[in-house]
């Protein structure tokens, strides 16, 4: 049965296709009709036409329908214009065969439909595969995007955690870096926090205020910022700005700030004792005696 | 729009609270993060106080605004009271004349994304403000 | 509403639990400022986790507890203001320079305790 109908529809595809294209004119884009031009419209609508055709005709046409999608993903065109088209092949080819045929029984249409969906829905498939593939994918490509642009927050030692931010500082930015700062103080359960500006390439007024900002808020949370790596070019802008920053503890590089932190969390850092001091340390003493 | 829309009167100064709760609730329900929900109903609080302490009485409604492509939620104000005689003054930092913080309107205006105020001596003050979802 | 006020050595604790209006805001700045001179505290630890919202208006209220315990020779640290009210109020312009701050009550009675030079 199934080839009877494929000869019926490919010996008459002219028709069909004439058809089809009667139908899927009317249906026109609705989101960016007017910037597609009638020509585009016409030629994607030929190639669509002949791509069901020739997965009818050879089973194995996946690379064919892959390339298509892959054009119209990239054209932007909705995945709603591939349904509707398949689905107005379905109807017209089923419509196209029912009238080539004389008797029809209940069999006979039921034989069709099944004949039909058997052709139209691999495509469907695959295309909506290919379709959800490239959203997903521009969808982590934006995650990993966000994550690079966000401020991390590294909890370097117990209530002690760095904040290093790279690159410019817009107010949207700003809006993260405080909200996860903030978050970031009262889960590690920070006293005091590092930002360190040394990757900030330029600080004006507007990056100034935010960190500032953020710094404050640190405060009433209940929590110790600290500025570092402060360059020369930053301090002067600091104090060309007139802002007032005495509230903050600064320092010139992360690793004076650490250990002003390890100071206010009342900490230090000790040396391992090593051999040599050992010994000198001991000669030390037995000179004493 | 919605077609009831929700409001509170304000008239004595629990519906201060009364405001800022509906607006952390409605503020909740459109899908903004506790920063953004304490931010509106911060501003929702401000606005009633305003209302409270110099037209006595007014309305506050809010509004879940849905477009295409973006959400938010709108704060509307009115009040029949004596109107800001310097709009620019009020906005100003500092500002107060009930000798609170002075951060009222500014600060409101900082809260939000969109702020629109309208004022007509005697007659009363019309404010308008928009957050949007980020 | 009244918002209660526990004593622990020469310290007071407080913490708010209810949503702030006007008057209980006002109430508690009356209620500390006396149980501040009945008990000669030396400190006070206010803590504010589980507060959802501060405006102009209660941040004005808390400050002036602040100065005016102060003034009565009893230091105040404010503990657990929530991120989002710290966002809140440094948009709103409120920075509450002169309020000491701590992460929790543990932190804010350490903090006193240097404070006070114990």
């Amino acid at each position: 049965m199934d080839t009877k109908f494929k000869k019926i529809v490919l010996d008459h595809s002219d028709t069909i296709v004439d058809m089809w294209m009667d139908e899927i004119g009317t249906l026109k884009l609705e989101n960016n009709a007017s910037d597609i031009s009638h020509e585009l419209f016409e030629r994607t609508n030929r190639e669509f036409v002949n791509v069901i055709f020739t997965s009818i005709k050879n089973k194995d046409s996946t690379k064919m329908v892959e390339a298509f999608s892959e054009k119209l993903i990239n054209l932007g065109w909705p995945l709603s214009y591939i349904t509707d088209g398949l689905q107005i092949f379905r109807r017209v080819t089923i419509d196209y065969i029912l009238s080539q045929s004389h008797q029809v029984d209940s069999v006979f249409f039921s034989d069709v439909l099944k004949s039909v969906d058997h052709w139209v829905e691999p495509i469907i498939r695959q295309l909506v595969n290919d379709y959800s593939g490239s959203w997903e994918h521009i969808v982590s490509l934006q995650q990993v995007a966000l994550k690079e642009l966000s401020a991390p927050l590294i909890p370097v030692i117990e209530n002690i955690t760095i904040m290093p931010l790279i690159g410019t500082v817009d107010t949207e930015r700003a809006k993260l870096i405080i909200d996860n700062l903030l978050e970031g103080v009262i889960k590690h359960h920070s006293e005091v926090v590092l930002i360190d500006i040394t990757g900030v390439p330029v600080v004006d007024t507007m990056v100034a205020h935010h960190i500032i900002q953020a710094a404050e808020a640190v405060r009433l949370v209940g929590a110790t910022c600290i500025l570092v790596g402060i360059r020369p070019e930053i301090a002067q802008t600091i104090v060309n700005l007139g802002i007032d920053l005495d509230k903050f503890p600064t320092k010139s590089s992360l690793q004076k700030g650490f250990s002003a932190a390890l100071g206010m969390t009342n900490r230090q850092i000790a040396d391992l004792s090593t051999k040599e001091k050992d010994t000198e340390r001991l000669i030390h003493l037995l000179g004493k005696e | 729009m919605s077609m009831n829309q929700p409001c509170v009167d304000i008239h004595k100064e629990w519906d201060i609270v009364a405001a800022r709760q509906l607006a952390r609730d409605i503020a909740k329900q459109t899908g903004f993060g506790t920063v953004d929900q304490a931010r509106i109903a911060t501003a929702a609080s401000e606005i009633a106080r305003n209302i409270f302490l110099y037209a006595k009485t007014g309305t506050i409604c809010f509004n879940v605004i849905e477009s295409i492509e973006r959400k938010g939620i709108s704060l509307s104000a009115f009040d029949n009271g004596p109107g800001i005689q310097d709009i620019g003054r009020a906005m100003g930092d500092g500002y107060s004349t009930s000798g609170g913080l002075g951060a009222g309107l500014p600060g409101v205006k900082r809260l939000m994304d969109e702020f629109d105020v309208q004022s007509e001596m005697g007659k009363g003050t019309e404010i308008r403000a928009v957050k949007w979802l980020r | 509403m009244r918002i209660p006020i526990l004593k622990l050595h020469n310290y007071l604790l407080v913490s708010i639990q209810v949503e702030l209006d006007d008057n209980t805001a006002i109430q508690f700045q009356e209620d500390l400022l006396n149980k501040i001179h009945k008990t000669e505290a030396l400190g006070v630890v206010i803590d504010l986790t589980s507060v959802e919202m501060i405006d102009s208006f209660i941040a004005k209220v808390l400050g002036d507890v602040v100065a005016m315990s102060d003034l009565m020779g009893a230091k105040v640290v404010l503990t657990g203001i929530q991120p989002a009210v710290a966002i809140t109020l440094i948009d709103l312009g409120i920075h509450m320079q002169n309020v000491p701050t701590a992460l929790d009550l543990e932190q804010g009675l350490v903090k006193l305790h240097q404070e006070l030079g114990e």
